[in-house]
This record gives C-alpha cells, sequence and structure tokens, in this order.
C-alpha cells in the first residue's frame, strides 16, 4: 500500500479502539462553566442591543433601551421585500438577499482558494530549502504591514488598467472582487499554516518519496488531509474577513445588484442624515448567520477530538 | 512520457489558440446616438430618472442614463479618480462640495438667463458659486435643507422668545426628571451643523465676508466679539442643564419621541418619522437670543462634469441643467421626492406638505454651509468647543473652549 | 526539538474523514486534470492579453507578459528542480498585482503633489482656467440660440437677445442683424428662419464638439454656444501663451508662470485649477518641517504603539484563557460556548463599535446604567483611551480563541500527560508546556496582529473618531493613531484633500511598524526557530 493510501486508511474512523470520553463530575467543571457563560454574556451584550434596534420602529440604535419600544418585524420584512424606506419616507431599491447570495458566493470561493493557496506557499517554505526562503517568509508579513490607505484607489486603476487588456478583470464584477481578496491570501495565513506543517513529521514524507509519489502527490495525499485543523481555522477566518469586507468592494462594484452584503447594507446608513438603524441592524443579524452556520460546521475539524498518538514511518 | 509531454503542450496551445479567437471577436460597442450620464443616489435615482427622460422626451436622440452611486458623497470622491468612459456628465451635489470640485477643474460654469435667476432666492445661486479671482456658477440648485426646533405642542407652548424658550424647557425637564431640556444631538464627536443655531445666536460666524463678497478664510469668526460677550450664556445653559453633549443622534430622537424632551433639533429627514410618531408637534426656528438664531442652510442641486464636454454631449448636458431642471414643474418633483423644500421659489408655492414648509420657514435668514475647501478644518473644531462647554460638570469655559477653536482653526488653515 | 506531531483527524464515527479523502483525491489523476487545466486558462489568457496589446502597439507590455508567461510555462514543466516555484507560483502572482502594486502606487503618489486643486493633468488644467476665466463683459447679453445651416451648408447661430428681443445671424466671422421677419421666433425658441435649415436631433448633438470652440467675435468679447438653445457673450480675461508657456492677464499684463509645484502663480495669486505633478521630496520634508504635522506626531505614536500592544496582548491572554477552559474533555455545552463566542467576530466590525459607541455614553448609556457608575467612557481622554482597548479587545478575542483551540490540537497530550507523571502542578505545565509551544505557532500571528490594529482605522474612527478633542493639537484627537491622524490631516484636512502629503506619512508609518517587528522578529527568535 503506498503511504498515500496508509494515511487515508488510518484516517478512518478506529473509534472501535479508543476508550469514550468519561464526562467529567460537575465539581471539576463547574467554574469553567462559569467561564463561560460569563464570556458569552459580555460576548453578546452588544448584540442584544442590535436586536433591540432591528426590532424596532424607532429607527435609532441608541444603545440606551434593553427591549424595543415599538415591537415590529418591518424592517425584517422590508428587507425581506428588497426595499427600504427611511425617515422621511424615500424608498431605495434594496434586493438584500441577492447581497447575501453574492456574499456567501464569493466568500466561499475566496476561502477555499485561500486555504489552497497558503498552503500551497506554507508546504513550500516547510518542506524545502531554497535562496531567498527566509525573505519570501519576511516579505509575506512586511507587505501586509503597509498601510492601505489609498488602497481604493490603487486598486480602482489596477482594476481599470487590467481590465482594458484581460476583459476577464473588470469593474462592477465579482470575479474581480475574489481576485483582489486573493492578493491577501499569502499572508500571516502561511505563517500559521507553516508553524502546523512543521509539526507534521517529514518521515512521512519520505516513505512516499520512496513509493514514488511526486511532490504534489505528497502534498494532497499525504500532509493536507493531516493539516485539517489548521486548514478549518483559516476556511473560517478568510470566510468571515470576505464577508464583512466593504473597503475592496466598494471600489469595484457599483450596481446595486452585485453589491457584496456589507456594502448593501452601508449605503442603508451611509447618507449623513436619514439613516435606516432598523433595517440595518435587522441585517446585521441576518448576515451574522453563515459565519456562525460555518463556524458550526468547522468546529469538529477545528477541534479534532481525540488524538491518537504519532504515525511514525 | 514524451508522448504524454506532447499530449500536454497539444492541450495548452489548443486551449491558448481558443482564446486568442476570443480576443480577436470582442469589440467595443459604439452607441449611436448621443448618451446622457447622470450620477446620483439611491435615494434620488427614481426622481432624476423621472426628470430626464421627459426631458429626453422632448430631445429625440438623447439617451438618459441614470447611475446610482451608493453613497451621496461619493459622487464628489469618485469625480477625481474615474475613468474617462465610465465618467458622469452630470452629478446631483450638495453646494458645498463647490469650492472643491471647482478648485479641482472638475465641473464647468453654468450660465443662467436672467429671467430664471430671479425665480431663484440669491443665496441659493451664491451657495453654488465659487472663485477666487472671479466668481462664477457651476451649479443649479433644485433643493434646500435646514434644521429647525421641533415643538411638541401638546406637552409646552410654541415659544416667540428665547427665554421662554429656556423657561419651558427647564420647567418641563424638572418636572419629568429628564436629562436635558433641548434634545440636539452632539455626541463624543460633537456636531457644528447642529448646534449652529445657538452659535449664530450669539453673535457667532465662521467666515467673514471680503470686500468683493467672498467667503475670507482669514477672518474666522468663531471667537467673535460678540460671541465671547456672551459667552457666559452657554455656561448658564451647561449649568442648568438645558442642553448636554453627551446626547447623540440617537438619543436626541429617542428623547422626543419617549416625550422626556419637548423640544428637539431635528431637520426634515426625520419629517416621516415624526409624522408617524403620532406627536402633535411644530417646526419653529430657533428664537432670537443675541442676533437671530439662524440655522446652515444646505443646498443641494446639479453641476455640469467636465467630462460632458469630452463626451460631446456638453450643449446637451447644459440644457438640461440651466434649461429644464430650473423649471418649477422639475422642481417640485426633484425636491419632493427626496422629502425637501424646492429651490425655486415658484416651485415652492406648490408645496402643500405642511412640515416641509414649516422647515422651510425656519430656515429664512439661514447661513449657507461655506463651500470653500478651507471649511473642512472648521467642523471639528466648533463641535469640539461646543461638547467641551456644554459637557455638564466639569464643562469648560465657553469663552476658552471658543478661543482655543478658533486659535485651531486658523492654525489648520494656515 | 523532538518531532511533534499532528493529529489524524477525528474518528467520531467517520463524519468527519470524507474531508481528508476528498483533499487526498487531488493526488491523483484529478489533481493532473485541474492542474493542466488551469495551466491552459492561464496561458490562455495570457495570449488573449498579448493579442489585445498588440492591437494597441504597447510592445514593452507584450514582452514582458510573453517572458512572464514562457518563464511560468518552463517553471511548471520544469521537473523537480523547480518545484518550490510551482507551489509558491499562484500567490505570488496575486500578491504582486493586488498586494504590492497598490503599494508602489502609493509610493510613487508620494513623490506627487495629488492634493486638491492638483487632480488633473497639465493640458486639461490651462484648458479649464481657459473656461472659467471667461467673464460676461459689461452689458454682456444673453441669447436665444438655434444652430442652423446657411444655404451653402456653412454653420451659423441663429440668435435673439433675450432683453431686447432683437435677432442676429451670427458665424465666426462676426455678427450681422437679421434683417426683420427673417428669423421667427416665439415663446424664447427660436422656430424658422428663411434660407436657413434649423438643425435638430442628431445632427445637432454631433456637433457638439464643434460647437464648444465656435466663437462669434463681438468686439473684445464673443459669443458662444452653452446649450444647445442657449449663448452667452463672453470675455476671456486671461491668455494663455503657448510659446511662453505662461497665461497673461489682459487687463494688467500680469504674467502667472509654472512654478514647477503644480500651478500658474504670478506673486501671492494662484489659478485654478492646477495640475498634478512631481514633487520630489517636498511631502517628506513637510513632514519634518511643518508644525502642524510634527508636533503630536510623538504622543500619537506612543499611543498607537499602546493600542496595539494593548490589544494584542489582551486579545490573545482572554482568547488563550478561553480555549483551555473551555477545551475540557467531554464537557458539555462546549460546542454551544465556542458557537456564541465567536458572534462577536461574525458580525460587521464597524455595526459593533456603532453600538459600542451608544453603550459607553456616560449620561445614557447601559454601561453606566447598569452599573450605577458614571464613568466618562468616551469624553474623558484617559479613559476614552481604556475604551478603545477595551472594544478592541472585544472584537479580536474570537479570533484568538479560535487560533488558540486549533493551535492547543497540536500540542500532543503525552506531553502534559508526561509533565502530570513528573509532578508539575496545572500552572506550571501551562507556563513550561503548553506556552512555549504554543508561542512557536502563534508569535508571529501576534506580530501581525499587532500590525493589524497599529494600522487599524477602522476601530478608532467608528468608536471615537479620534476624539475627545484635548486642545493639544488641533487636528489629533486624544484617540487618534497614526493612520487615523494620518486621514484627518491629509484627506479631511484643511484645504481638501492630500493625497500626496497622505502617502509619504502612509511611508513612514510602514518603516516604523516594520522597524518595530523587525525588532521583535529577532527578540522572539521567531524566525531561527521556526525557519
Amino acid at each position: 500500500m503506498s503511504t498515500v493510501e496508509i494515511v487515508a486508511a488510518q484516517s478512518a474512523p478506529i473509534a472501535l479502539e479508543a476508550p469514550a470520553p468519561r464526562r467529567p463530575r460537575l465539581v471539576d467543571t463547574w467554574w469553567r462553566h462559569v467561564v463561560g457563560v460569563f464570556a458569552c454574556l459580555v460576548a453578546l451584550f452588544p448584540i442584544w442591543f442590535v436586536a433591540s434596534a432591528a426590532f424596532n420602529r424607532d429607527n435609532s440604535i441608541s444603545g440606551t433601551s434593553y427591549l424595543p419600544t415599538h415591537f415590529t418585524l418591518h424592517n425584517f420584512g422590508n428587507l425581506l421585500h428588497n426595499t427600504s424606506k427611511d425617515s422621511s419616507g424615500t424608498t431605495i431599491d434594496a434586493p438584500f438577499l441577492r447581497w447575501i447570495l453574492n456574499s456567501i458566493g464569493i466568500a466561499i470561493v475566496t476561502a477555499i482558494a485561500t486555504v489552497i493557496i497558503s498552503a500551497l506557499a506554507a508546504y513550500a517554505f516547510s518542506r524545502f530549502r531554497f535562496r531567498g526562503r527566509r525573505f519570501g517568509m519576511l516579505a509575506l508579513l512586511l507587505v501586509q504591514m503597509f498601510p492601505q490607505l489609498l488602497l481604493v484607489v490603487a486598486i480602482y486603476l489596477i482594476v481599470l488598467n487590467v481590465g482594458r487588456i484581460l476583459p476577464v478583470v473588470q469593474l462592477n464584477s465579482l470575479f474581480t472582487v475574489m481576485l483582489v481578496y486573493l492578493g491577501g491570501a499569502m499572508g500571516v495565513n502561511t505563517w500559521l499554516m507553516k508553524g502546523f506543517l512543521d509539526s507534521i513529521p517529514k518521515e512521512l514524507d519520505e516513505s512516499a518519496r520512496v513509493d514514488g509519489a511526486s511532490a504534489g502527490q505528497i502534498f494532497w495525499g499525504v500532509v493536507l488531509p493531516l493539516a485539517l485543523p489548521v486548514l478549518a481555522v483559516i476556511a473560517l477566518w478568510s470566510f468571515i474577513a470576505t464577508f464583512n469586507e466593504f473597503v475592496i468592494a466598494s471600489a469595484i462594484l457599483n450596481t446595486t445588484s452585485h453589491f457584496t452584503l456589507p456594502l448593501g447594507m452601508y449605503g442603508f446608513i451611509s447618507n449623513q442624515y436619514g439613516q435606516r438603524w432598523g433595517v440595518f441592524a435587522a441585517g446585521s443579524l441576518l448576515a451574522a448567520v453563515p459565519a456562525a452556520l460555518l463556524f458550526m460546521f468547522l468546529q469538529r475539524f477545528i477541534v479534532s477530538g481525540l488524538s491518537q498518538g504519532a504515525v511514525k514511518g | 512520457m514524451k508522448s504524454r509531454t506532447r499530449l500536454i503542450a497539444l492541450l495548452v496551445v489548443v486551449v491558448a489558440g481558443m482564446f486568442a479567437a476570443f480576443a480577436g471577436s470582442v469589440h467595443a460597442a459604439k452607441s449611436a446616438g448621443a448618451t446622457l450620464t447622470i450620477w446620483t443616489d439611491q435615494n434620488r435615482k427614481d426622481a432624476v430618472t423621472t426628470v430626464a427622460n421627459a426631458w429626453a422626451a422632448k430631445n429625440p436622440g438623447v439617451t438618459v442614463n441614470v447611475v446610482a452611486i451608493q453613497n451621496f458623497t461619493d459622487q464628489r470622491d469618485k469625480l477625481g479618480t474615474v475613468d474617462v468612459s465610465a465618467a458622469p456628465d452630470i452629478i446631483t451635489a450638495a453646494h458645498d462640495w463647490t469650492g472643491q470640485l471647482a478648485a479641482n477643474g472638475l465641473v464647468e460654469p453654468i450660465y443662467l438667463s436672467a429671467a430664471v435667476k430671479k425665480q431663484f432666492p440669491a443665496y441659493t445661486l451664491n451657495a453654488f458659486s465659487y472663485g477666487t479671482a472671479i466668481k462664477k456658477l457651476y451649479g443649479v440648485p433644485t433643493q434646500i435643507e435646514n434644521i429647525g426646533l421641533v415643538v411638541n405642542t401638546k406637552l409646552v407652548k410654541v415659544p416667540t422668545t428665547f427665554a421662554q424658550l429656556e423657561s419651558e424647557a427647564l420647567a418641563y425637564k424638572k418636572a419629568h426628571h429628564a436629562a436635558v431640556g433641548i434634545a440636539v444631538q452632539q455626541g463624543s464627536g460633537g456636531d457644528a451643523y447642529h448646534m449652529y443655531p445657538f452659535f449664530s445666536g450669539l453673535g457667532g460666524y465662521v467666515f467673514g465676508v471680503n470686500s468683493a463678497g467672498n467667503l475670507d478664510p482669514s477672518n474666522i469668526g468663531v471667537a467673535s466679539k460678540t460671541l465671547l460677550a456672551h459667552a457666559s450664556l452657554v455656561d448658564k445653559w451647561n449649568k442648568e442643564g438645558l442642553i448636554n453633549s453627551a446626547v447623540d443622534g440617537s438619543t436626541a430622537q429617542s428623547l422626543f419621541l419617549k416625550k422626556q424632551a419637548a423640544f428637539w433639533i431635528t431637520g426634515p429627514w426625520n419629517s416621516q418619522l415624526l409624522e408617524q410618531s403620532g406627536l402633535k408637534f411644530k417646526v419653529i426656528q430657533v428664537p432670537k437670543i443675541i442676533d437671530n438664531a439662524v440655522p446652515f442652510l444646505g443646498v443641494q442641486g446639479f453641476m455640469v462634469t467636465k467630462w460632458a464636454g469630452v463626451h460631446g454631449v456638453d450643449a446637451l448636458a447644459q440644457d438640461f441643467v440651466a434649461n429644464y431642471a430650473t423649471t418649477p414643474s422639475a422642481q417640485v418633483s426633484l425636491a419632493l421626492a427626496d422629502g425637501r423644500y424646492p429651490a425655486n421659489t415658484t416651485a415652492g408655492k406648490q408645496v402643500t406638505d405642511p412640515v416641509l414648509a414649516e422647515f422651510g420657514k425656519a430656515g429664512v435668514g439661514g447661513v449657507p454651509m461655506p463651500n470653500i475647501p478651507q471649511m473642512n478644518s472648521v467642523w471639528g473644531g466648533l463641535g469640539a468647543a461646543w461638547v467641551k462647554a456644554t459637557k455638564g460638570s466639569g464643562a469648560t469655559k465657553a469663552a476658552t473652549a471658543f478661543k482655543s477653536a478658533a486659535h485651531a482653526i486658523a492654525e489648520a488653515i494656515g | 526539538m523532538s518531532a511533534t506531531t499532528a493529529p489524524i483527524p477525528s474518528n467520531d464515527g467517520g463524519r468527519a474523514s470524507w474531508l481528508p479523502r476528498l483533499i487526498s483525491a487531488f493526488s491523483g489523476t484529478t489533481g493532473l486534470a485541474v492542474k493542466l487545466a488551469l495551466l491552459s486558462a492561464g496561458n490562455g489568457l495570457a495570449v488573449w492579453a498579448i493579442v489585445t496589446l498588440l492591437a494597441k502597439h504597447q510592445w514593452i507590455a507584450v514582452a514582458v507578459l510573453v517572458a512572464a508567461t514562457a518563464l511560468i510555462d518552463l517553471l511548471y514543466f520544469g521537473g523537480a528542480r523547480t518545484v518550490p516555484a510551482k507551489f509558491l507560483i499562484p500567490g505570488v502572482v496575486l500578491l504582486l498585482g493586488f498586494q504590492v502594486v497598490p503599494i508602489v502606487y502609493t509610493v510613487a503618489v508620494s513623490f506627487t503633489n495629488y492634493s486638491t486643486g492638483h487632480v488633473i493633468g497639465k493640458q486639461d488644467a490651462i484648458k479649464q482656467i481657459e473656461i472659467t476665466t471667461l467673464q460676461p463683459p459689461e452689458n454682456g447679453k444673453a441669447y436665444t440660440m438655434a444652430v442652423a445651416h446657411d444655404a451653402s451648408g456653412r454653420l451659423v447661430l441663429l440668435l435673439q437677445d433675450q432683453l431686447s428681443g432683437k435677432t442676429f445671424v451670427g458665424t465666426q466671422k462676426g455678427l450681422t442683424p437679421a434683417a426683420p421677419g427673417l428669423i421667427h421666433a416665439s415663446g424664447g425658441v427660436i422656430e424658422s428662419a428663411k434660407g436657413y435649415t434649423i438643425l435638430h436631433g442628431l445632427a445637432l448633438f454631433d456637433l457638439d464638439k464643434t460647437l464648444q470652440t465656435y466663437v462669434v467675435p463681438v468686439g473684445k468679447a464673443g459669443i458662444r454656444p452653452q446649450s444647445t438653445t442657449t449663448a452667452v457673450e463672453l470675455q476671456p480675461t486671461l491668455r494663455y501663451d503657448a510659446k511662453r508657456g505662461v497665461f497673461v492677464r489682459l487687463a494688467d499684463g500680469a504674467v502667472f508662470r509654472d512654478n514647477r509645484k503644480g500651478s500658474f502663480v504670478h506673486g501671492q495669486e494662484e489659478l485654478e485649477p492646477g495640475w498634478k505633478t512631481g514633487v520630489g521630496f517636498a511631502n517628506f520634508s513637510s513632514i519634518i518641517h511643518d508644525p502642524l504635522v510634527r508636533s503630536p506626531f510623538i504622543s500619537v505614536f506612543i499611543w498607537t504603539f499602546g493600542f496595539a500592544g494593548g490589544t494584542v496582548l489582551l486579545s490573545f491572554a482572554l482568547g488563550l484563557f478561553l480555549a483551555i477552559t473551555l477545551n475540557k474533555k467531554g464537557m458539555r455545552f462546549q460546542r454551544t460556548y465556542r458557537s456564541i463566542l465567536i458572534i462577536p467576530w461574525a458580525v460587521p466590525g464597524f455595526l459593533s463599535l456603532l453600538v459600542w459607541g451608544g453603550l459607553l455614553n456616560d449620561k445614557f448609556g447601559v454601561v453606566n446604567r447598569i452599573f450605577h457608575i458614571s464613568i466618562p467612557w468616551l469624553f474623558d481622554a484617559n479613559w476614552a483611551k481604556v475604551s478603545c482597548i477595551l472594544v478592541s479587545a472585544w472584537l479580536t478575542t474570537p479570533y484568538f480563541f479560535v487560533v488558540s483551540l486549533g493551535a492547543l490540537q497540536a500540542i500532543p497530550e503525552e506531553l502534559t500527560e508526561a509533565a502530570r507523571v513528573d509532578g508539575g502542578g496545572p500552572f506550571q505545565i501551562f507556563r513550561r508546556v503548553t506556552l512555549p509551544l504554543l508561542l512557536v505557532t502563534t508569535a508571529p500571528l501576534l506580530i501581525a496582529s499587532f500590525a493589524f490594529n497599529f494600522n487599524n482605522f477602522g476601530n478608532i474612527y467608528f468608536l471615537t473618531n479620534g476624539g475627545p478633542f484635548t486642545g493639544n493639537s488641533s487636528i489629533a484627537g486624544a484617540t487618534d493613531i497614526l493612520i487615523s491622524y494620518t486621514y484627518k490631516l491629509a484627506i479631511a484636512g484643511g484645504k481638501g484633500q492630500n493625497y500626496g502629503l497622505a502617502s509619504a506619512i502612509t511611508i513612514i508609518i510602514f518603516f516604523i511598524i516594520a522597524g518595530i517587528s523587525a525588532i521583535s522578529f529577532s527578540r522572539t527568535k521567531v524566525l531561527e526557530e521556526v525557519v
């Protein structure tokens, strides 16, 4: 059997061999629960007020009252009807569901692509010794430290000029937005993944190479499947960052139906006066749902349960 | 292996060839006829489209392309970097952008006939005028807005003097154990715009006017003699809790709507909110303090960009903006769609919404926000002065606050 | 250090093992097919671009693109020698395109005077100056106009004085009064004229560019078309002398010269608009010399450092603490706790910041009301700084929580077991075993997070907008960090925006943060160990 198949086989359930986890006694864990509950309260504290504003007709986020003064589902209704009325009565187009789909779409693709790109790079930095390796890793971090004050203007000009020769890259295109996000795919993620990959023994690579596997086959077949926890962390981080990203999207997208969710929602409150806080709060609550769902799905990969010890040779 | 390499190479070449064929077949489409591109924001999109289409119907051969920019101020910010192929010929603009856009060379002068000029209050045309040497009109006003004092007529009587306003507000505050007498928004960042009636009522002004009638950025009235002489009034208001800078926009709104304050200073953007609240109210100008407590006036309208000439639609753009958008019917539909008062006085007579009319009256004698680029330095400093002076306990003396603000602003303008 | 190992993915009933299998599927033929497809597509796009560039005669760009494509193809088919490159190329290409190029752009702008009044090119500026310095002469007239062709097809303007109603025919040679009855106008519109064909519709619109430069000379002034139906008498007040490259004012002969800084000036007078041009190191020297920029720099820098450091340390400590606390095997509700704890991360940041701003309002905010305290969270300079760090930590802790969760998994049980067997207490185990191993993985993340918060414009802007103003500086507030200070100075600043100055300050900020990072790297020996 090749190394790849060995690893795959060992990924299969061997639950029967391991003992089931015992539930620890309450005495040991009561303080953990206290900490957990307290932390959850602190985490949810402002969200409660966002919810209060979302269900309120009054159109404000004063953070001053616990319960809505005029309870209404109007804001959510507005969102689902793709329109929004402000406090002076004007109605605007607000294809909320479209925005969510756009955001989820590019967030998923960006997350997967980011994971792949940074994994590729991290593997190279971890396994190979080549000239410029140390400099490369440093450079990745330094590039991301540059304050991007003029990012909006620069990205606009890049997309414009590249778009003139390569129509795949265009203004007002979600695909282009995604490409720009992938520019930042190599960065801190690569460092994180490299650290993790370093802890996967190189003996695995060796034995696979002896079996005749190429670098690519070792990467996909042996090393990457073992790196699931860090892959999941990076996927989650990338999804959330992309989903909530606003600056680059605002530089490139300009038709309402192409907007991502934060960009579309920003329009609710971007005017100096006549802001639509109620709808904005409602939208934000709904916006948190995809990320939370993704986290629940990825949790098990991040916290990969029992570790069964080293796989050697 | 060799055959596999050859297969790969073949595959790559074939795919590459397909793309090359694509490249050859992609043409840029040229549209026949003249196209006029108008930028506006989401709120105004429908109204502008209707008016523009009505004008286009009178000019067969013209297509109007109305683009909704998400954020109103993005129009000003994007105008400098937009590519000529996507650039607008006309934009909807706020008057205080005039100085910046004209100094950047991004907008064209507009010449109105004498008959049309008579239909607009002088200050609205002034608001869109700019020029260090020669003053030119760069925009056509369509709507005006200003804040006013909203009085809950069921809870208090409409005050006719400032002393009456003060005593009613404080009496209500005391009776209801409220936090402030008048709900006016500031917040930690300050809000010089909403505090302007108090500022002008005390004799303050932002920029003086020189002999040529132009704004003079070296003449800053943030610490004018009259203001300093009466600055102690601000300390008095702070001490008795008439106003407090902890109140921000949302708080001011909820104080009034929950009847914890009987007075609210806000603008027509909340008109529907007020109408739906079920409260009985009237909007008036803040009563005279030392001078008339006039608000800042905001004027919005259309501007013709320099790309209209590049695109070959300059005359058309000027026709729409100078000849059509100035007519009373266009003015009414544009202004009312946005919930504002039209700039054209003939159009103004057609406004029947009582709340809008009240806001309009509350703006009489108001001062247009200065449209020169130096104005940017004023907002922060002036707002901060008010925040410090009305902080409640531990507030700075108003005279000191305004003096240091004036100094800071002068330094920033240079 | 002995090899630590990564755990084999979860074996809870095989549910989670589909993902590793999916990933390893790429090591076979599927992967090869995908690789070929992507490579072909990449080459295809390159060819497409090359064809387009050839059509536009951009030879240099073609040469560069051909070389780059050839290089990439060689690397991918180069076998074992170029393996690292194969892994790095996709990421590097995107990095160069969308991260490095904006940096290069910023550097380029910092050497220009790109700011309000200096946005367009020189030729455009000259044209705009000529247009905007036209002035109606005394008793200048305004006309209703119709554009027409005369009998011989020449372009003329049929004009009616709006005040007097007199009619004229105007050509580029001059103005002649029209014979009575020649031009028929009513209601302010010229409807017809004998012997002339009035142009309408597309015929008229296509002449727009011609009309822009059409002038009917009248004495020193000229009648120029404005809209499709009006014309105005205007007089130039400046004349552009193309040979000398200067503007001359006609009234007094004053000469406005190019001051090499993007404007035409005469003494103190400056013509608007100016244009964008290179100014060398002028922006950098103004940072050093201008007291307005220089004086708050030190205090803002110290606070920025404190803010970034405080946020990172606090978030990491809390995140790690929560990860350890809630990671007890078999503890109930673990999943629930974890899902709730990442919600601050999932909600759009600026909304949370705005809500916190409301919560921390010292008179009306809920925080002060619940605990019956009256701390001026956002109004007092020092408390505002504390608030910034606390709220920022609230936003960042979930990230370190998740990272710690993942990193803790990399620390094998045997090590901690062995330490416990050796008689170590929980705190000792943590300090001697867990923490060092954890820091190996997370040290670069901490440094990166520090850098991110150093430049975290949003967290400051939406919570306090840099305020409260202390009066020490006219621009910087108590909680302004370098980047928001730059923004206020250069973008929302005194005479409009100054992108050139903003870029220059940005570069200086970058050197500062890069310097700090380099020092941290060498102190924590991260590079030595990890690399």
